[in-house]
């Protein structure tokens, strides 16, 4: 199984180029069943790592250019009148595949993002009183501007915490880019990639993340962690219970992804970035979820031991 | 030049209401245009704040300051002195106000804050000042606060809260210096503030001095006897004798005589005073009394005098001898001063005391005739006495006869020596309210009282109060009743409490606040070197140098100790065997110049060390593979797995590295 995820890793790698970390996290998320969310600027390559990922993973992919004007109907389907049959027909939104990719989820209103959230969340859709459920496996990966950009509605709190990981993926390195800017172009690559995974493989992966062991030794740092955000000054916003799931969740898959069947303090700290950033908030800057720095002490300052 | 922080918003305004706070137990004794200048500061800070007005230039702060000093010596005529420097202070403390401009500055308000706090103690002792300037020193703290966070001093309460907090944690050593902290004499003397010497008897009397002091309800002593007190009328607290008459006052013998002859009879009374600071060197005592406190003797005429006057509440132990006899025989000069008079004036009275002398040949029928005369005429005892001129004896005894003790006293003294009896004036204090616990006599200022002692050739001196003849109820029970009926009691004090003694309730608050006014000044202000040392010696026996010098240790010992068990929690770990065993592990790499951040994992930190140590790197890893599997993978290890494990690491280190010992 460990082949063939540093296979999956290695394939995606050669189309993200110098991205290792992230990708990492980013698979990372998928298997502890988490939604994620991608924050950066415009021409990063997000989408070709959506992309690679539902390639790679064969998952079926869909993906939603979220503006201004996108209405909810337009995420989730809408039931259409057939003339032959006489009766309404529900046509299946954007939102009916394994992956999707919702682009620039911050330039739609509250409204259409909050469809696309109690989706998330539910792992079912309720559209004129029936309720139907959304493919298995289901993974979200939302990119955002920075909330600095012109029109955008900031997500809220709440919507922000139903994403397992925020990533930011950052300037290529200069070797990196030049492999690019010499090589093929990455989207030309993406059709001829084969998928490496099944839906059982993954499946199977899945369910072997939530029995990576927990040791009592490492709640107790998770909790001194957590215990730290709730009561150290500088933090305006502590984690939420859902927070530190998260975090025991994320860590069990990163430690599943170096081949452990046990989660260690490194672990822990290796996804806590990503985990905690977008859910702390800075005192002196409660406007913000800039909370890089806040992790950084939290990496430095709570005793691992 | 580089910005200096400014003062926030929060910690002005806490430093406004300190300011105010401290101020607030000065304003009895300051004049009143500091409260006018202190407004004017204030507002003159809040305009710079909101960016209205500038901060005052050169020019500026030179002519404040030449104004401030220049009103300090109008109003207290002088600059120097404790009076007018605390005047001096407090203006000063007002004006660093308007030219504050950062957290230097602030901080440095802030400790002439606490400063100025300390100087009110200067004016006033009581349980009530000391309580209220809690409440100065905490918003001054709170303003501390305010000028290091921000954020925190925004919200009033948890400052306020935390201020307290921070006293409360000085309480244990205030506690301890209190009773600790070595009691020095003053280095220097200090003048006393100008309205400290306030009213009390003094070493001459006319009857207008007397009528000043019952006028006034201020305690002057308090008197706790061992035993049950004797009745009120039997309360003749002896201040001094006057026995020099020049025809309008009584004043004391300018060359006081040395010897004293007395001999002790029946039954001693114990009791010991607490007296309040009179500025005079006298004490206060019943006859004829001994006293075994350094510095107090006892002078020719039975008094108790103390080297230098009261300047602070003082506790004394006395014992008296009610029934003693004294001065069996004067010497020539002794009877000359005590029959001294002026040698005109008061032709009638002198007249009468001739005619008294041919009828009662024994000097004890004619003191008992006069005595008797005073009963038998029309005399008044009042506090509204008419004004009396030249030969002034001769108008009261004959025409006015009305007046009190001072001039029932004075009169009768000239009319024995007249007579050719020694006689002379007492002063001091008369009778007193029973005080809490029964046991106690309170004295106040309208107790004043003058009285009789006359020369018997066989018997000594004997006392007599001629006030007795015409208004006994003034001995009995008190001035109050004295003068129930023209209502002269405290006429010009409208609002002492002792007006309202009819009011139980009103009384008995009254007499609950002067206990606790008592134990504040017996307890904590007169606790000084000879309490200090007593304390000791009662606590650690007579030789008690070297074992307060261990008490202290082992005190401060146990007390650093729990503090030290309280901060670092050693039950804490030692819990787990396995991580007892890695902070070994992590001293042994210590050793080597390797330490482990705190949010440094086992892993990274193994890592770490085995980059470092490439030698030693698999006996790290070995070691941390071990731990890691205990701790996290479930694995159970034997300690004694781990603990081999530990063994072979440190027998594959040098003890030092060399190189990096000393780090």
């Amino acid at each position: 199984m460990r082949n063939r995820l540093d296979q999956v890793l290695a394939t995606i790698n050669q189309v993200v180029l110098g991205k290792q970390g992230q990708v990492r996290l980013a698979l990372a998320c998928l298997l502890a069943r988490g939604h994620l969310l991608i924050e950066d600027l415009p021409g990063m390559g997000k989408t070709t790592l959506s992309q690679a990922l539902a390639r790679v993973l064969g998952l079926s992919y869909q993906r939603i250019q979220f503006t201004s004007d996108l209405l909810p109907g337009d995420i989730l389907g809408t039931s259409v009148f057939d003339r032959d049959s006489g009766q309404f027909i529900f046509h299946p939104g954007p939102i009916f595949a394994e992956l999707v990719l919702a682009d620039e989820i911050n330039r739609a209103t509250p409204k259409s993002q909050s469809a696309l959230l109690e989706a998330m969340e539910e792992g079912q859709v309720t559209i004129e009183g029936a309720t139907r459920p959304l493919p298995d496996p289901f993974f979200v990966i939302a990119t955002q501007n920075p909330a600095s950009q012109g029109g955008t509605f900031a997500l809220p709190e709440s919507q922000l915490d139903r994403f397992l990981m925020r990533l930011s993926l950052g300037y290529p390195a200069r070797a990196a880019e030049k492999s690019l800017l010499l090589g093929e172009a990455r989207r030309d690559l993406l059709p001829r990639m084969q998928p490496l995974l099944d839906h059982a493989e993954l499946a199977s992966m899945q369910a072997a993340v939530a029995t990576v062991r927990v040791s009592d030794a490492l709640v107790d740092y998770v909790l001194r962690l957590v215990e730290a955000t709730r009561s150290q000054p500088q933090f305006g916003l502590g984690l939420s219970p859902r927070g530190s799931l998260a975090l025991l969740g994320a860590a069990r898959a990163w430690a599943f992804l170096e081949g452990r069947d046990y989660v260690i303090p490194e672990d822990v700290q290796a996804v806590l970035p990503s985990v905690a950033g977008h859910r702390l908030r800075d005192q002196a800057d409660p406007g913000s979820h800039g909370g890089g720095a806040l992790v950084q002490w939290l990496l430095r300052e709570v005793p691992a031991l | 030049m580089t910005p200096t922080p400014g003062i926030p918003r929060a910690a002005l305004s806490w430093l406004l209401v300190a300011q105010a706070l401290v101020i607030v137990p000065h304003l009895g004794h300051l004049p009143i245009w500091i409260v006018l200048l202190w407004l004017g500061c204030a507002l003159w800070r809040i305009q710079i704040f909101r960016m209205r007005a500038a901060y005052p230039n050169a020019l500026v702060k030179i002519v404040l300051m030449l104004i401030a000093g220049f009103a300090v010596y109008q109003s207290r005529g002088r600059l120097i002195g404790l009076d007018a420097g605390v005047v001096l202070l407090v203006a000063a403390f007002i004006l660093k106000l308007v030219e504050m401009r950062s957290r230097r500055d602030a901080l440095v308000l802030i400790f002439l804050g606490f400063f100025v706090v300390v100087t009110a103690y200067l004016f006033e002792t009581g349980p009530g000042i000391a309580l209220f300037s809690l409440l100065p020193v905490a918003v001054l703290l709170a303003a501390m606060i305010g000028l290091q966070s921000e954020g925190q001093a925004a919200k009033p309460w948890p400052t306020l809260r935390l201020a307290g907090g921070i006293m409360l944690q000085a309480l244990p050593l205030m506690l301890l210096l209190f009773v600790f902290f070595p009691r020095m004499g003053p280095l220097w003397s200090l003048p006393t503030p100008s309205d400290r010497g306030k009213t009390g008897l003094s070493e001459s009397m006319s009857p207008n001095d007397i009528a000043e002091l019952s006028r006034s309800d201020e305690l002057v002593f308090r008197a706790t006897f061992a035993g049950t007190p004797p009745p009120r009328a039997e309360l003749y607290w002896r201040a001094m004798t006057l026995e020099h008459f020049d025809g309008r006052r009584w004043s004391q013998a300018a060359t006081p005589a040395s010897r004293v002859d007395w001999q002790k009879r029946g039954e001693p009374l114990r009791y010991s005073v607490l007296m309040q600071p009179s500025e005079q060197a006298w004490l206060f005592a019943l006859d004829v009394a001994e006293s075994d406190e350094a510095g107090v003797y006892r002078m020719s005429d039975y008094r108790l005098q103390r080297e230098r006057p009261i300047d602070r509440p003082l506790l004394y132990d006395v014992i008296s001898w009610p029934e003693a006899v004294r001065d069996s025989s004067l010497s020539p000069w002794q009877l000359r001063r005590a029959l001294q008079l002026p040698s005109q004036g008061e032709a009638r009275s002198r007249l009468w005391a001739q005619q008294l002398r041919k009828a009662y040949p024994e000097p004890e029928a004619l003191v008992n005739e006069v005595l008797a005369n005073f009963n038998r005429e029309p005399f008044v005892y009042t506090l509204r006495p008419p004004v009396l001129g030249e030969n002034a004896i001769d108008t009261f005894l004959f025409d006015t006869r009305r007046g009190f003790c001072a001039h029932y006293a004075g009169a009768m003294v000239f009319v024995l020596r007249a007579a050719g009896i020694p006689a002379r004036v007492v002063a001091g204090y008369q009778g007193g309210e029973p005080g809490p616990g029964a046991r106690t006599v309170q004295v106040r200022q309208f107790d004043a009282h003058a009285w009789v002692e006359y020369w018997h050739p066989q018997r000594g001196w004997i006392s007599v109060d001629p006030t007795f003849q015409v208004a006994p109820e003034r001995i009995e029970l008190g001035l109050e009743a004295a003068v129930a009926e023209e209502q002269s009691f405290l006429e010009d004090s409208p609002f002492s409490p002792l007006r309202y003694r009819q009011y139980g309730w009103l009384n008995q608050l009254r007499l609950a606040l002067d206990e606790l006014d008592h134990g504040w000044q017996n307890w904590v202000l007169n606790y000084q070197a000879t309490q200090q040392q007593g304390l000791f010696e009662r606590l650690l026996g007579k030789d008690f140098q070297w074992r307060l010098v261990l008490a202290l240790l082992i005190g401060g010992g146990l007390f650093l100790g729990a503090l030290a068990l309280l901060l670092l929690k050693p039950w804490r770990d030692g819990l787990d065997p396995a991580q007892r065993l890695h902070a070994q592990f992590e001293r042994i790499l210590a050793r080597q110049g390797l330490r482990r951040l705190p949010g440094e994992g086992a892993r990274s930190f193994a890592d770490r060390a085995a980059r470092e140590l490439p030698a030693q790197a698999a006996q790290i890893r070995a070691f941390s593979g071990l731990y890691q599997a205990q701790c996290y993978a479930g694995r159970s290890v034997a300690p004694s797995v781990l603990r081999h494990s530990l063994k072979r690491l440190r027998r594959a280190l040098p003890w030092r590295l060399p190189g990096r010992g000393g780090k």
